[in-house]
């Protein structure tokens, strides 16, 4: 059954290693490259030259910078983050704070939009030409082709100020007035979740639709999709096992792209929602020149990109059994 | 005893601002175990003839008129024998006639996908590329088993898979792999085992050997024959390759323009050819019989069939072309009737030797003629 060999999932595995050796190496030196250093924002006018010097003496500062780029290399590898600068916490434990919240709205803005997409993208695609799939079509166009801040802005606009019935901003309440059990908890997360989630499944799904939409079309006049209809099945079987299944190879394909979108769109979207999630911490890590948590947040999106190019590979092997895993086609 | 009866059907494809004439009054009948053969130049409708059978016809294609009796039904119309229940036949709302046939060209969509592959399988013109590439192509016979047989275990289904498998010469484990591991005659092979899944009465197969090379289209030609001789099935086989036609066929139906110019038994068409496209046709193939022998392909290209002029269809390219084969397109006359009496009889009989010519009565002057390979030529002038 299995046509993963280990051999090539070892291999495939160090592939993803030297890959993220790579991009911490070019973390390491874009940021060292970015004008003025953390310290900065510690250093006072008042302070004496022995004060600075202890301060940078502390954050490593006075080391060759090959050292602190071994440091750093072997340190990262250790999962030794370092301590924030701004927030005066270890960075790993920011990151196990912030991580989970932006995975739980991104996660799930990115199972909807690759249920709802090729979804969507298969009935049009099997509708071709006619009206459905035109007039689908161009509205959700005309949804994609919005910048998602201003969506999202509609969205805060009407379902927050206008009818009062989400709350636009946090992941909870506040100052609350209920008590917190875990039923409460729960609702709230959700309402709070909602609005986000929302603008951005909104624009989400049209990308794996666009994928699915002409991958479609080009399955419907294949041979087995006629033999399918030969030997009887009904259209819906003949749409979804025969045609859609075969549709959904590339969309794999386009599923890791939209990863990187996705996370694109992390970062505005926690701003304009006020998500307190990873996007958050990362603008202001760059605006207060914290380099260990910036150094520390890309690192982490790397390291969700490349495991996801992983878990999509592996998942193609299985989507295409003509293509064995790990070799080139 | 008559398997299929397809009276005056008429098939087309709306385009644009036109209608494709693809199949235009064709009458032909394909009894029970026998082998019948479409031939014809690329174009000439057979593809569209065989798919209009199944209502498998591209969704701009329509059956205009016409009727297809077909001597099989419905499971919900059946007796425990498999013939229609007398109440279904004495009731006028089912399309089935008083001797049990059953015309397919009414049935509706769902009621057409039960007589899909359990009374016709169609193996379609590009077999090679029918296998789904995701699924095993065991799983892929056991899906048309189960679709008809739905009493049947998987396990049953299996077995009986991999049986097939095992009759056309594909090792039984292969029904593990997937199509891209089999080679394109086996591909073939497989497509034909699936056809034969549910023991259809009529198997479809539109140019099986197109695609492949020489000795492997012997193979699939032997493996047709030798399905059935074991199965008892009737085949419809579609080829433009009237070399093909010599080697399997009892009668055959020579298409052109989306109109049947000749029918007959395979010695009418290729002993007493009686009409020129078919002379012309026979000069531009090698065959066994004649050996050796120049080829001489027929002038010119086939019609386009959108909104045709009344005339015959193959007058343009005819070297025999008269006067009379402008107004309209000939009748099919009964070649045996007129050679006899020297008088232009129509065909009664679907199964009597018939040819579309308005020039039957001069039948050995064509035939001279369409030795000769400057006739053929003459016509490239005159038509340019
Ligand atoms: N969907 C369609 N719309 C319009 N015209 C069509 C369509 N399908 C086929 N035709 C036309 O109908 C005629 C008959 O086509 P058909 O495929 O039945 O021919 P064929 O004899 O099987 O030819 P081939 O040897 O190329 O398979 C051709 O002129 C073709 O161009
Ligand atoms: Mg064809």
């Amino acid at each position: 059954m299995t046509r993963i060999s280990g051999k090539y999932l070892a291999k495939r595995l160090v592939v993803s290693y030297l890959t993220l050796l790579l991009i911490m190496t070019l973390l390491f030196a874009l940021i060292r490259s970015a004008p003025g250093t953390f310290i900065d924002s510690m250093i006072s006018p008042e302070m004496t030259r022995a004060q600075v010097e202890r301060i940078r003496e502390v954050w490593g500062l006075n080391e060759p910078l090959w050292k602190q780029y071994l440091n750093f290399m072997i340190n990262y590898q250790t999962g030794e983050f370092g301590r924030s600068p701004t927030w005066r916490v270890p960075v790993w434990d920011l990151i196990l704070r912030r991580m989970p919240r932006t995975l739980i709205l991104f996660g799930a803005s990115y199972i909807i939009a690759y249920l709802v997409g090729p979804l969507v993208g298969m009935y049009l695609g099997w509708w071709r030409g006619t009206q459905k799939d035109k007039t689908i079509f161009g509205t959700s166009l005309m949804v994609y082709s919005m910048p998602a801040f201003w969506l999202a802005w509609l969205f805060i606009w009407f379902f927050d100020y206008e009818m009062g019935w989400l709350p636009s901003a946090y992941m909870m309440t506040q100052f609350p007035e209920f008590e917190w059990t875990a039923f409460t908890v729960m609702t709230d997360v959700l309402t709070h979740i909602a609005l986000p989630l929302i603008s951005l499944s909104c624009i989400g799904w049209v990308g794996a639709m666009l994928i699915m939409r002409p991958s479609m079309n080009n399955v419907v006049d294949e041979g087995y999709v006629f033999l399918a209809r030969a030997k009887g099945l009904d259209e819906r079987t003949v749409m979804i096992k025969h045609a859609a299944r075969n549709a959904l190879i590339p969309v794999a394909t386009g599923a890791i792209v939209g990863l990187a979108f996705l996370i694109d769109g992390a970062v505005i979207t926690e701003a304009v929602f006020t998500w307190p999630g990873m996007g958050q911490i990362l603008v202001e890590a760059v605006l207060n020149n914290d380099y260990p948590v910036t150094q520390a947040a890309f690192f982490m999106l790397a390291v969700l990109v490349v495991g996801m190019r992983l878990i999509t590979d592996i998942a193609y092997t299985y989507l295409d059994p003509r293509i064995k895993f790990g070799e080139e086609n | 005893m008559t398997l299929l009866e397809v009276n005056d059907l008429s098939i087309r494809y709306a385009v644009e601002d036109a209608d494709v004439h693809a199949v235009d009054n064709a009458n032909f009948t394909v009894d029970s175990g026998e082998t019948y053969g479409l031939v014809g130049e690329s174009g000439c409708g057979k593809t569209t003839l065989a798919k209009s059978i199944l209502h498998l016809l591209d969704s701009n294609g329509y059956i205009e008129s016409g009727e297809m009796w077909f001597d099989g039904t419905l499971p919900q119309w059946e007796d425990g024998n498999g013939n229609p229940r007398k109440e279904i036949i004495d009731d006028d709302r089912y399309p089935v006639r008083a001797d049990g046939m059953t015309n397919l060209a009414e049935l509706s969509d769902s009621q057409i996908r039960d007589i899909r592959w359990r009374e016709v399988a169609l193996i379609p013109q590009s077999a090679m590329n029918a296998l789904n590439p995701v699924y095993k192509v065991g799983d892929q016979i056991v899906e048309a088993i189960l679709r008809h047989e739905p009493q049947t275990t998987k396990r049953e289904a299996d077995e009986r898979a991999r049986d097939l498998l095992e009759r056309v010469g594909i090792d039984p484990e292969r029904a593990d792999d997937y199509a891209h591991e089999f080679s394109g005659g086996m591909k073939q092979r497989a497509v034909i085992a699936m056809a034969m899944a549910c023991n259809p009465s009529l198997l479809i197969a539109d140019e099986p050997t197109t695609a492949l090379d020489v000795i492997i289209q012997d193979r699939i030609l032997e493996e047709l024959e030798q399905i059935q001789e074991e199965f008892g099935v009737s085949i419809l086989v579609i080829s433009h390759d009237i070399s093909v036609m010599a080697e399997i066929c009892d009668r055959m139906a020579v298409m052109y323009g989306g109109k049947i110019m000749e029918r007959g038994t395979r010695d009418d068409i290729f002993r007493e050819t009686a009409n020129p496209y078919t002379l012309g046709l026979k000069n531009s193939f090698p065959t066994i019989t004649q050996k050796q022998q120049q080829l001489v392909s027929i002038p010119g290209s086939p019609p386009h069939l959108r909104d045709p002029d009344p005339g015959c269809r193959f007058r343009k390219r005819c070297p025999f072309a008269v006067e009379d084969c402008e107004r309209s397109h000939p009748p099919m006359y009964d070649v045996a009737s007129v050679e006899e009496t020297g008088r232009l009889q129509e065909a009664m009989d679907d199964r009597r030797h018939g040819s579309a010519c308005y020039r039957t009565d001069e039948l050995d002057e064509i035939r001279t003629k369409a030795m000769k390979e400057e006739t053929w030529k003459e016509t490239a002038t005159q038509s340019h």
